[in-house]
Formats: structure tokens, sequence, C-alpha cells
């Protein structure tokens, strides 16, 4: 049966540790100069009236991916449960996908030659119905995620209980990566 | 067919794929990790689940102990130094040409000079047990752990306060204030990951004093830039408005503690108003504070920290806020602070040996001389300073001026004092004195490259290890166990210390040859023990969660053991407590009688800056331990240098820019550094992380990369605990 899949980013409950940034790497073999995953940490307002701000940066899984309709082979594709991958054998490095990507998610792997980015770890451990690897390292379970089907998933019941909010939401593409924002410090 | 390779079960064919857990060894908090290994590499490392309170979280620099196993960088040959000391010229040895030139070398110094000439040091943990055991049979009291340069003040003043350890149950806390422990780098996983819940809690309160913006800043509902180094004056006046009032735990402080009128007398002047010049911290909000802390109590928590070495006056800070729990009456109770539920009391209460009592394999005979620190010694400035542990403060000199005796060796193993202990330059002229180093490692330090002899360490994914207990509100037990052999020409430091000491004439002082045995012997037979901790790796008692002073959960406790007298649980709470007057002291009469002005807490020794224009305050990354990891590729990586943090007003007034250069410098030291300009700190302040501004040209990638505060630190250390006192006073010198 298809999956809806959600992943919750807690930025209150995210400390910059960039345990998923490696956990991603040693998973995925990465190449050192690359990421599929980075938190992005930021300092904003004057002292001492001061904020910090996390931001996860990797692929949010449009449900209307903005890579796939640019891929010219196909290459870029959309599974049943409307998660984007790559084949890699039909990745000619044109870069399409990479532009038209409005999250920065996508980039060239300098050992293999093809464009690459976050699986959600489909193969190594979604498909064996395992978390994703940022997820279940996550040192201050900041990380959720599941299917938002299941009523009583974490993620179904966190969406429940808190405003989750879409990055670039006005750009219609529907990710299924949210985040709860920050409810302290000085805002942005 | 028969007798073919297709008759074979398939598993056979596809290799080995397994879990080995273990514990973390990347910083020093041991963590319990699972490890997977396939076809006898780690490919994967995650918290062991066995522990509750990890999950399978693990922190990045957790992650990286394959990064570290394969780093090229790592050494696998013994080498011995052929050039002058520290010019790095080597050749490589065999282990045992390594072993007997070590041996030898030892025998020479302990015949000419006396065993006492030499030094060891180690991190606390199972290296240090067994280095101390090696030195102590080896007739040396000089062993140093990195206490002193750690976590001493706090040791210290809970020793002196309650005569034991006490834990921090953030959990179930409602209000905490942290004075500058930041739990969010200096990672603990269970405590970070409570704390983290606690901070995301809307319910809850969390105060932060911290001259910088740190992570836990971040997470804070108030975040306080107080001024560096003034924690002391802070709390002093939260006790005064306390006392003032008399919003305190009055039943409490009368019931179980001594001192309180000599408490009352010193803080008469610290009031709200007085502090402000100090901290610069408004006086109402002391006020509003000191209210809100006291309608929480005894749910609330002011955090000690770990390492925090803001001032000289350290113990006293440390006491302070201490006392302050005490005069908020949280002490055992949930949301509070408790002390450890040990297996041996557990068994009394229990009235039955339901958790194991281990027995040390480390044999450390009293060798009977003094140690060149005095530390532990009836008279000397350091006799409230652990014997075991040292104060590393006192090397540099102690070897400069042969005084009391003559040193003249030094056996580290993965310490490295050149990075992590203040004043370098003053230890590496120390250092090319003495006639024998022996550095044992993973990685070629800045230290190692002053050896003599460096030999090859496995990590910890290769090595395996005895049983260590975790203390805490229930008792568990951890085992290192190896995922992989060690590495070609590498080995553990116990195999190097048993070899030792045969060549040196006492391997019959230990009751063990192998881990083996080692374990056996610890675990005193208890083979249920060992089989769980080599399946597990974790190990906890099943206890219900026990605050002596909260009543549901003494009789929770009770409930689940019924032949528990309600009355004998709470009694526990009533002994005599292991402090000179057996009480909770909020004045220590033996620490007034040496150290006159620190037997209760008041206002001295506060000054950090000494009349430099800025502070300089250094802190744990979430990316690097201390003087670790920075050469670990994955860390690297992320974070391969350390510039100083900087106020843009500060910036402005010495015309720099970002990533500018310049130079911090006292009468200590000066060090280059690179401007990060931002809003997170005082414009009176200036951050470092520690680690970097290494020496190390056979590390290329990280040798003088950053910068190093520990350069521009005195040897002076804090009264009574002999504390590093890791902020000072700098100016800033345009490049």
């Amino acid at each position: 049966m298809a999956k809806a899949y959600r992943l919750i980013f807690d930025e209150n409950l995210c400390i910059g540790c960039q345990a998923c940034n490696v956990a991603c790497r040693l998973e995925n073999d990465v190449p050192e100069e690359v990421y599929r995953l980075q938190v992005h940490v930021t300092t904003h307002g004057v002292f001492p009236h001061l904020g910090m701000h996390f931001e996860r940066r990797s692929c949010v899984m449009c449900d209307e991916p903005p890579c796939v309709s640019v891929c010219p082979t196909g290459a870029s594709f959309q599974s049943k449960d409307g998660l984007v991958h790559i084949h890699e054998s039909q990745c000619i490095t044109c870069k399409y996908c990479i532009l038209a990507c409005p999250y920065h998610a996508r980039f060239i792997n300098p050992v293999k030659n093809v464009v690459e980015k976050c699986t959600f770890c489909f193969e190594s451990r979604l498909s064996k119905a395992l978390d994703p690897a940022c997820v279940s390292v996550c040192t201050t379970e900041a990380l959720r995620f599941g299917d938002m089907d299941q009523e009583d998933s974490a993620v179904a019941m966190l969406s429940r209980k808190e405003t989750v909010l879409f990055p670039k939401a006005h750009l219609g593409t529907k990710p299924k990566v949210c985040f709860i924002p920050a409810r302290k410090g000085a805002k942005v | 067919m028969q007798g073919s390779l297709r008759a074979l079960e398939p598993s056979v064919l596809k290799g080995e794929d397994k879990w080995v857990r273990s514990v973390c060894e990347m910083c020093s908090s041991r963590c319990a990790i699972d490890v997977r290994v396939v076809d006898g590499k780690p490919v994967w490392l995650q918290g062991n689940a066995f522990d509750a309170r990890m999950h399978t979280s693990i922190c990045a620099r957790g992650l990286s102990g394959v990064s570290q196993l394969y780093d090229k960088d790592r050494l696998t040959t013994p080498l011995i130094r052929v050039g002058q000391r520290g010019e790095n010229r080597w050749r490589e040895a065999s282990l045992d040409e390594a072993l007997s030139f070590v041996a030898s070398s030892m025998q020479r110094l302990k015949k000419t000079y006396g065993a006492q000439s030499m030094l060891f040091s180690s991190k606390t943990g199972e290296s240090f047990d067994l280095l101390s055991s090696f030195a102590s049979n080896y007739g040396s009291p000089n062993t140093f752990s990195h206490w002193s340069s750690c976590p001493i003040a706090i040791e210290s003043a809970l020793e002196q306060t309650f005569g034991e350890r006490a834990y921090r149950d953030f959990e179930h806390a409602d209000y905490i204030v942290n004075f500058g422990h930041n739990l969010f780098e200096g990672l603990d996983i269970p405590l970070s990951k409570a704390m983290a819940r606690f901070a995301a809690n809307p319910s809850k309160k969390l105060i932060v004093l911290d001259p910088r913006f740190s992570m836990m800043a971040g997470k804070a509902d108030e975040w306080y830039p107080i001024r560096a180094g003034q924690d002391l004056a802070f709390v002093l006046s939260l006790l005064h408005v306390w006392l003032r009032d008399a919003k305190y735990d009055h039943a409490f402080v009368q019931r179980y503690c001594i001192g309180l009128d000599a408490l009352k007398a010193s803080l008469k002047e610290t009031t709200p108003q007085w502090q402000e010049r100090y901290t610069g911290i408004d006086a109402r909000t002391i006020e509003r504070l000191a209210d809100e802390i006291y309608r929480a109590a005894p749910r609330c928590i002011l955090d000690w920290g770990h390492k925090a070495t803001t001032s000289p006056a350290e113990f006293q800070r440390t006491r302070a806020i201490l006392i302050a729990n005490v005069l908020m009456g949280n002490v055992e109770k949930k949301g509070g602070i408790y002390f450890a539920k040990t297996p041996e009391m557990l068994n009394e209460l229990l009235q039955k040996p339901l958790f194991p009592l281990l027995q040390s394999p480390y044999p450390a005979p009293n060798v009977g001389i003094s140690r060149i620190d005095g530390a532990g010694e009836e008279g000397s400035a350091y006799r409230f300073v652990p014997k075991k542990h040292g104060v590393l403060n006192s090397i540099a000199d102690a070897i400069l001026t042969q005084q009391p005796y003559a040193i003249k060796g030094w056996f580290l193993t993965r310490h490295n004092p050149l990075v992590t202990v203040a004043d370098p330059q003053k230890m590496r002229a120390a250092m090319a004195t003495l006639e024998l180093i022996v550095v044992n490692d993973i990685y070629m330090s800045d230290t190692a490259m002053m050896a003599d002899v460096v030999l090859p360490e496995a990590t910890y994914l290769e090595r395996d290890e005895g049983i260590h207990v975790h203390q805490g509100l229930i008792p568990s037990y951890t085992m290192r166990n190896r995922a992989l052999m060690p590495l070609r020409g590498t080995q553990s430091l116990r195999e190097t210390v048993r070899r030792l000491a045969d060549a040196l004439g006492f391997g019959d002082a230990y009751p063990w040859k192998t881990i083996q045995e080692l374990r056996a012997y610890q675990a005193k037979g208890d083979s249920a023990l060992l089989e769980s901790l080599v399946k597990r790796g974790y190990v906890q008692a099943t206890i219900p969660p026990l605050f002596l002073r909260e009543e549901a959960s003494v009789r929770a406790f009770c409930e689940r053991y019924a032949h528990v007298d309600l009355m004998r649980v709470s009694e526990m709470f009533e002994r005599r407590r292991k402090t000179p007057s057996g009480k909770i002291e909020l004045f220590c009469a033996h620490i007034e009688e040496a150290f006159a002005g620190y037997g209760v807490p008041c206002a001295v020794d506060m000054d950090v800056q000494h009349n430099y224009p800025y502070t300089l305050i250094s802190g744990k990354s979430a990316i690097h331990t201390n003087a670790h990891t920075q050469n670990v590729p994955y860390l690297h990586a992320l974070m391969s240098e350390n510039p100083l943090w900087m106020h843009p007003s500060t910036a402005k007034a010495h015309g720099l820019r970002p990533n500018d250069t310049c130079y911090i410098e006292n009468e200590i030291g000066k060090e280059k550094v690179k401007v990060f300009i931002t809003e997170g700190i005082r414009p009176d302040t200036l951050f470092l992380y520690m680690g970097f501004g290494r020496q190390t040209p056979l590390l290329p990638k990280i040798d003088r990369k950053g910068s190093s505060a520990s350069k521009l630190l005195s040897l002076q250390t804090a009264p009574v605990c002999g504390a590093m006192i890791t902020n000072t006073g700098v100016r800033i010198v345009r490049a």
C-alpha cells in the first residue's frame, strides 16, 4: 500500500549538533566535499535580544517536484509513495534538476559524476521498515518520521498537536518535510 | 550436488553481518553504543537502545568513530626518536623493541633518581585506573588525571558540601538556572536529551547565564549575558535575597545542614544592587528570579555545570550554587538533585545481593612518597585535591626547578597537555629537559612529538575492556566490546601496561593476564553479568527511581519490594554524611582553617580580567572533543578551525572585518586569531572553541590551524580545588 510519508523537524529540539549530517554521510557514503543533509544554524537580532534559527537543508520530497518535470531523460522520477528518486544510470548530469530545485537539495556526486540527493535512505533503510539514518540518530529526537495515513503514527499525532510549517510553501511544491518553528528567542 | 558450494547454507556465502554493543570513546561521556559490523568492518554506529535514555541516538563525534578508525594519519607502528627532542626525526621499531626500550629506560630512571621521578597521566576512566595502578606498582605517587583541567571544582565542592557526588533530575524539574553548562555542545546524550526536552517544553522555564549566546542560551526562556567569571556574585545575591526574605526550606536546612549563621553573616552585603557592578544584571531581575525559583522549589535546579572554571573563585562559585539548591530544599526530590543509589546501598536496603559488586582489577599500593604537587598532603596548598588526580598546572614548574625532587620521565596515554593545559610554552620547555617521555596515542599529537617513544594505541572500537559501573538514580553497568581486531601494529594500553609490568618485574601484582581473566576477576566470577554485558553492552537494574525525600517515590519503591519497610527507606537519608560534621556543610570549618575566606560562600577572587580590556573565554563544540578529534576526517570536514568570536562594536573599535586576522595577547602569550564577528557575545568578551592552534607538523591537516586559548592561560590555580582557570584577560593587537 502506498505510504504518505512525512518527516517533521522540530526546531525547538534541534541543537545543531550535525549528528544527522554525519549519519547521512556514513550511511550513504557521501563524498567528503558534498552534503545530502546539513543543519544551518543562524543567530539573528541585536545583542542582547537574540534568537537562533535552525534550518534543515536537504531534499523535502515534494509532492509536486519541479526537478522531475525538467528532467530530459526520466532519470528523476517519483515513486508510488510520492518519493522523488534518481535513476543513476539514466542521469546525464545536465544539471536542469539542480537549477529547478528551490531547496538547493541536489548536487553532483564528484565520485560517480551523477546528480544525487537525499532518498530518505530508501534502499538501505526505509525499504526495510527502518527510519532514515538522520532520524534514528538525532541526539535530541528532533526528527520524527512516519506515515500520515496511520493515525497513531508519531508524525500524525505530532501534526495534530503542533502547528507545522512547510518550507517555501508558497511555491506549491507540497513538501513531505515540514518543521515546527522555534517558540523562543527574538523573532527573525 | 552433494559436496558442492551449492549444498551449503546461503548464510555461509553471505558473510558476517552482526551488531556489537560497546561504549563510545569519542569523548568522555561513555555513551552506550551499538556497532554494525559487516564482513569484519564496522559500517554503522548508533546509540545502544538497551539504554532507554539513549534509544538509538548518537552524536556527530560518536558517528565518526569509523572515520577515526580508518583515518590514514593513525599511528600503526611504534616510533623511537632519533633526532633532538621535538625535532620530529623518528625510526620505526617493532613493538617488542619499543616496549623493551621503555622498560629499560624506566628501570634506569628508577635506579638513578627513584621511581617518583616518573610522572603518569591520562584522562579518567579505565586507562587512568590502569595507569595509576602501573605507576604505584612501579613506585611513583605522581599520577595525574584530566580532573584539574576539567571537573575538579565541582568534584571538590560536592565532596566538601555533601561528602559525595550529587546528580541533577532535569527530566522532572520545572525551573532550571544554567550557569554556562553548555550541554548542547559538550554532549552527553542522556543528559543532553533530557535537557532538550526540558527546554522545548513550554510549561518549563530555563534561565541561562553565559557571556556568549551559546546553543543553551539559544534555547533559554531568558538569557543573561553575564560578565565572564561573575557567576559567584549572581548566586551570592540570590542567596542574600532568600535569606533576607526567609524564603528557603527552613525545616530542611535546620535538620540536615550546618553553618546557616555563618552563611547569613557572609551574605549581609551581597544585595542585588551590589552584584550589578560585577555581573551587569539588573537588581530587579535578581529579585524576580529569586522569587520565581523559590516558587518552583523543590522542582528547581541550579545547574552547577561540569567544567566551568570561570575565575580563581571557582570553588566558591560552585559551592554557592550547591548551597542555592540546598536552600531550595530540592535534595532527594523529584525534579531536584539526588545522590547515587549505589549497588552497595541498594543491596543493603533490600537485604539481598541483587546488584553485582565489582572488585578492582587494578591494584594500587600506597607508595609512601609525597607527590610533586603535594596533593592530598596535610599542610600543602593542594591538601584538598585528591591524591590520585593531582594538579596538572604544577607539573611544568616542578620539572623546571626539579623541586621537590628530581623529575625525569613522563608516561602519557592519550593525554595532550601541550593543548589542554595552561601555558604550553612553559610545559614544552619543561618537557624538553626530561630524560624519558613515552606517549601512547592513536595520533602523532603535539605531545607525542616531544616523546622518545610513541606507542600506537588501538582505538576503542578495537578494544575489549573491563566493566564500568555508572552511578546515578539507577545503577547500570557497561562494558566495551571490540567490534574488530586491532589494526596491525596497534594494541590496547592494557596489553602495553601488562607487558611492561612483566618486563619491570611486577607482573605478579596483577591477578590477570588476559582480558577474559580481568573481566572474570572484576565480576567475581559472575558469568551471568558478563554474558549480558557481552551480548547487550549495557545492563541496568530494574528498580523504580528512588528519591528518598519524595513520599510517592518511596512508597512506589516499597510496593515493588514488599519486604522493605517504608521507614527503613526514608531513614537512609537520616544517616551521618561523609563530611567532617556529618551534615550538609554550608560552612566548612576545616576549609576555613586552611583557606581563610573559603569556608563559606563569599565574594573573593572574582577578577579574571586583570586590567586587560577583554576577557577571553573558551568552551566545547559539538563537533570536536578537546584536543582529540581535530584530525578525524568526518569531523575535520565539519570544523577545521576556530575563529575568535567578537562583538561588532569590538571589531569596529579595532578596525577589524570578518575573517581578518589579528593577535590576542597578555603576559603569558600571544596568539594569532581569525575574527568571527557576531552579535552573540558581550562586547568585552572574546570566545574560542577548544583544541585548535596545534603544533603538529606530522598532522599537516590540523597543524597551526585555528588558535589555542591555553597559550594565554597562566599556571595560577583556583584555591582549595587546584583547578586550571580558563578565563583570562587579553588585549587585541592588529596583525
